[in-house]
């Protein structure tokens, strides 16, 4: 069998060249170029001094698990970058030597005292400037004019890293945008709860980063204890991430989505989710209600639009010999008599159809002698229907089959098509619904022919 | 010749409007109440051919449909998102296929060229889900759901008009629930939730020629009822117990070929459409893996229609290996005889790798095998060898049913997929192979999207390549190469608007190509 395959090489070649088009390190380069010439013409800035307390740890190392918050994990890759953006805290703090005991011995509310009180995630709970001029013998009232102190203890360079003395009243701008969620430190503080809980522990390290943000596993620490001992800690994801008005949680963000953990029931989103997805809806539809809604599995499984992540292009050509393959996976959004045989009956590729529609019918299986007739081989139409009777049935009807298996009290031919252990379920079946066993059998009472 | 009666216009589209209408009404501001309203509309126009496999007819398919989705939430005007609420939704369609012809749905007794196939419609209107639900009622103990719904579970996707009823404990939830199954031909109703099996539909244009195409059988009322039991806590461990069974009632004909007594028969009792019970569970063991398993027991055929199971270890924070079992023998509606056809399982057994390289990339693999096997191998015909008389058994007879030689099919099964995602766009790779006595088919996808403007505006690609053998039907076997160039454009952020073009190639058919205009809007209040 020749193929002339020239015109498919071309349009492959065409697709290949097109798709590497849309690949961003492409147009990147080009994006980049400008600024790799700008950044050769200006004298680079002088590295900025290192400076301590401007990290987690001393030197920047990683910072030791048992200090992170409880649910991190380790190697730490942080908190979601989704759920908190990223920040520029260009400080030099010590939490460690602030907190204390055989040094300043500082509670955290008494610098944080915002926090016991808060009720949103947009409430500021960094400590005003003005909290450190008791000590540092500043003046941080009028922002505008701030007024050093003591040189060394309280010049300004002591807590703004990278700031210069010709920067006068100018330091680099803290920014921490809000987090994406629904917090009530409030709540927790009424009942006792400790920073530490939920923050890791922060009196043990220097600079405070997204690092000490709570993970959404150790939330799950009390808000997913089994039965009464988890008090009032509700498990609803809208507890904590921000609610749509139709109860699911907020799940897209501009620059980015929220994506399940693979540590909570194995539902991380992998490239081959949409082949294990189904394990998960056997058991916990709540999980996938969390994010999606009826729409959203609607389109796929009751979908009218094909969705192209499951059926390729020309599916048209491909659907018979995956649905002969692998027939249970057609079934999971396709009822067949009503999907399939429509389509079937209309091209006349069915047995049952108006004269119209097998006017131009030809043989769709295998020569009659191979498929219908004695002796039976594997290519006979018994042994493919054994073994993937759905596919049979997207394309024929009962009559179909009774012409043949029928009775021949029944006007078949009495061929029989009974597995060997039909007789020991005969008789239940018949109970529950004679009306199959009336369709190939004689008789007023099918239960009569139980035997 | 007889002139076909005048075409009826679908009534379901006077409920259509009517329910625009209603949607248009809710936009309209009314009080200060904090009931959030949301009214959501999906237009998709496509075009295509279907070509017989053997060159005639070509079905010209051009298919427009319409959807309408109205949203009402915080009827009970409380503020917190985990406290009491009642909500309304619902979501209507209309499906069009302008391309068929009406002699394909009006049936004309003795018409040589008539090409009328049962219950096709060219233009049905469904309603997909409405229904008015309480949550987080009596303190969080109680919710419910009335109307048009779906629901999930180890059962499958599926739907029914009716009443659910849930309870919430600290530990466990029970669910309770009954109506009836959706069943095409009923109205406003589409058969997507039936189990298969049985041709069934609307045979109102049958109605004088109750021979006529005896086995696409009525449509009637399926009483449906079930219950389940889920686990509430913890998230590490997780469980649920489904049972359902529903009821086919009305007349059908339980005859086609005309027996000893020269009469097709119907049969008009209530009887079993399904009874099955199914239970699914999953657990998650820490940083270290976790597995899932599942089964369902059908009570009307009695044997275990499907089982699974799956275990995954989490070798490093990105890197996850597990192995898949599946077991599958297909079930039938109550009604249909196919349930007593002889069958044997499929069963596939998988190992699959999942390894997210970076924040931007991640690539699953999985391969496996997929046998059937059966206690008849026709290679050694002893088992059901012909009577003198030619035939294989007769009246539930069978030849020799001890004699067993066991035969069995094996095939080769893989895929693979690959994603690249970045913050204006994403690449995807999928590559499937398999390979068996049936036949083989092997290819790749490949696919990108981009953003421009922030997002207004895109454009994608796809691009695949498939190649095929049919062992059953050797000369249906072909190479595949086609490809899609879509646009995006994204007005506001209200909606959205999608353009597509298909084009394949292969030796069947030549050159197919396919349009696809869709359509999203979104308002909220």
């Amino acid at each position: 069998m020749s193929r002339d395959l020239s015109p498919l090489l071309l349009a492959a070649t065409c697709v290949a060249a097109a798709l590497l088009a849309l690949v961003p390190g492409a147009q990147a380069q080009g994006d980049q170029a400008p600024a790799a010439s700008a950044s050769a013409d200006e004298p680079a800035p002088p590295p900025a001094p290192r400076a301590p307390y401007n990290a987690p740890m001393p030197g920047g190392s990683a910072t030791p698990r048992k200090l992170l918050p409880p649910g991190a994990s380790f190697p730490d890759p942080g908190p979601s970058k989704v759920i908190y953006p990223p920040q520029q805290i260009p400080l030099r703090f010590s939490h460690k030597k602030h907190s204390d005991k055989d040094g300043l011995g500082l509670k955290c509310t008494e610098c944080h005292g915002a926090a016991a009180t808060s009720v949103a995630a947009s409430d500021r709970l960094l400590p005003s400037p003005k909290v450190c001029d008791g000590c540092h013998g500043t003046e941080h009232e009028d922002l505008l004019a701030v007024k050093a102190g003591d040189p060394g203890f309280g010049s300004c360079e002591v807590c703004h890293a990278g700031y210069q003395p010709d920067h006068g009243n100018n330091v680099a701008r803290v920014a921490m945008p809000t987090a994406r969620m629904r917090s009530n430190h409030k709540i927790h503080a009424d009942r006792n709860i400790q920073c530490e809980s939920c923050h890791g522990a922060v009196q043990e390290i220097d600079l405070a980063t997204r690092e000490q943000l709570p993970r959404m596993k150790g939330c799950f620490g009390c808000h997913a204890m089994s039965g009464p001992g988890k008090g009032k800690a509700q498990n609803d994801c809208n507890v904590c991430h921000e609610p749509l008005p139709d109860g699911r949680m907020v799940s897209a963000y501009p620059d980015g989505k929220l994506l399940p953990p693979r540590w909570m029931g194995n539902l991380e989103h992998t490239a081959d989710y949409i082949e294990r997805h189904k394990r998960v809806a056997a058991d916990n539809t709540k999980a996938c209600g969390s994010c999606h809604n009826e729409n959203f599995c609607t389109d796929c499984h009751d979908g009218r639009v094909r969705p192209r992540s499951i059926h390729p292009n020309d599916y048209l050509s491909l659907h018979p010999v995956e649905a002969r393959l692998d027939n249970p996976r057609c079934t999971s959004c396709h009822q067949e008599q009503q999907f399939c045989q429509p389509c079937h009956t209309r091209a006349g590729i069915t047995m049952t159809g108006s004269p119209g529609n097998l006017r131009n019918q030809g043989r769709f299986h295998p020569p009659r002698a191979i498929w219908s007739e004695m002796p039976r081989t594997r290519q006979h139409h018994a042994w493919e229907a054994m073994r993937n009777l759905n596919a049979c049935v997207a394309c024929h009807t009962e009559r179909d089959c009774t012409v043949c298996h029928a009775t021949q009290a029944a006007g078949g031919r009495g061929f029989n098509p009974h597995p060997p252990d039909f007789a020991s379920r005969c008789k239940s079946a018949a109970s529950k619904n004679p009306r199959p066993c009336l369709v190939c059998h004689e008789g007023a009472n099918p239960r009569d022919l139980c035997r | 010749m007889r002139t076909p009666p005048p075409r009826q216009k679908p009534p379901c589209l006077k409920t259509f409007a009517s329910l625009t209408l209603l949607a248009m009404v809710a936009l309209t501001p009314s009080s200060a109440r904090a009931i959030d309203t949301e009214v959501t509309a999906t237009t998709a126009a496509q075009g295509y051919a279907l070509r017989s496999p053997f060159g005639d007819p070509i079905l010209m398919r051009r298919r427009v449909m319409q959807t309408l989705g109205l949203g009402v939430y915080h009827l009970l005007d409380d503020e917190k998102p985990t406290g009491p609420q009642i909500s309304v939704k619902l979501r209507l369609r209309l499906d069009a296929d302008i391309g068929i012809e009406s002699s394909e749905t009006t049936f004309v007794r003795g018409d040589t060229r008539s090409r009328y196939v049962p219950g096709l419609i060219e233009a049905p209107v469904d309603l997909m889900y409405g229904y008015v639900e309480g949550r987080n009622l009596a303190g969080g103990w109680l919710g419910f759901r009335l109307g048009r719904q779906y629901q999930s579970n180890s059962l499958g996707w599926w739907g029914f008009d009716g009443g659910l009823v849930r309870i919430q404990s600290p530990y466990v939830q029970v669910e309770a629930y009954g109506g009836f199954e959706q069943r095409g031909g009923l109205p406003l109703s589409l058969g997507r939730y039936e189990r298969n099996g049985v041709w069934r539909g609307d045979r109102q244009g049958l109605v004088d020629s109750p021979d006529a195409f005896a086995m696409f059988l009525e449509a009637g009322r399926a009483p449906a009822m079930g219950f389940a039991l889920e686990s509430a806590t913890p998230y590490w461990l997780h469980a649920r117990l489904d049972y359902r069974r529903v009821y086919n009632t009305g007349a059908v004909a339980a005859s086609y070929l005309p027996g000893a007594q020269g009469a097709l028969r119907t049969y008009n009792e209530t009887r079993t459409s399904s009874e099955r019970l199914g239970y699914a569970m999953d657990a998650t063991f820490g940083d270290h893996g976790a597995g899932k398993g599942g089964v369902v027991y059908d009570l009307y055929n009695q044997f275990f229609s499907a089982y699974y199971a799956n275990l995954d270890g989490f070798v490093t924070q990105r890197l996850t290996v597990g192995a898949d079992f599946d077991y599958f023998r297909p079930t039938f509606d109550g009604d249909s005889i196919f349930n007593w056809f002889t069958q044997t399982p499929i069963t596939t057994l998988t190992g699959r790798g999942s390894w997210q390289a970076t924040d931007r990339l991640d690539l699953a693999v999985n391969a496996g095998v997929r046998w059937w096997s059966t206690d008849d191998d026709p290679d050694a015909p002893s088992t059901l060898a012909p009577d003198a008389a030619g035939r294989v058994g007769d009246q539930g007879t069978l030849v020799d049913p001890k004699a067993s030689n066991t035969a069995r099919l094996t095939d080769v099964l893989g895929s693979a997929y690959g994603r690249y995602r970045w913050s204006t766009g994403r690449a995807t790779l999928r590559g499937v192979f398999e390979v068996g006595e049936r036949g083989r088919r092997e290819g790749v996808d490949v696919g990108g999207e981009r953003y421009f403007h922030g997002g207004k505006y895109g454009a994608s690609l796809r691009g695949s390549v498939f190649d095929w053998r049919d062992d059953l039907r050797p000369d249906r076997s072909a190479t595949s190469v086609g490809y899609v160039v879509g646009g995006m454009w994204k007005p506001g952020p209200m909606a959205d608007v999608l353009l597509e073009w298909e084009h394949n190639m292969n030796r069947l058919v030549g050159q197919r190509f396919r349009v696809l205009a869709l359509v999203n809007v979104v308002v909220n209040r």
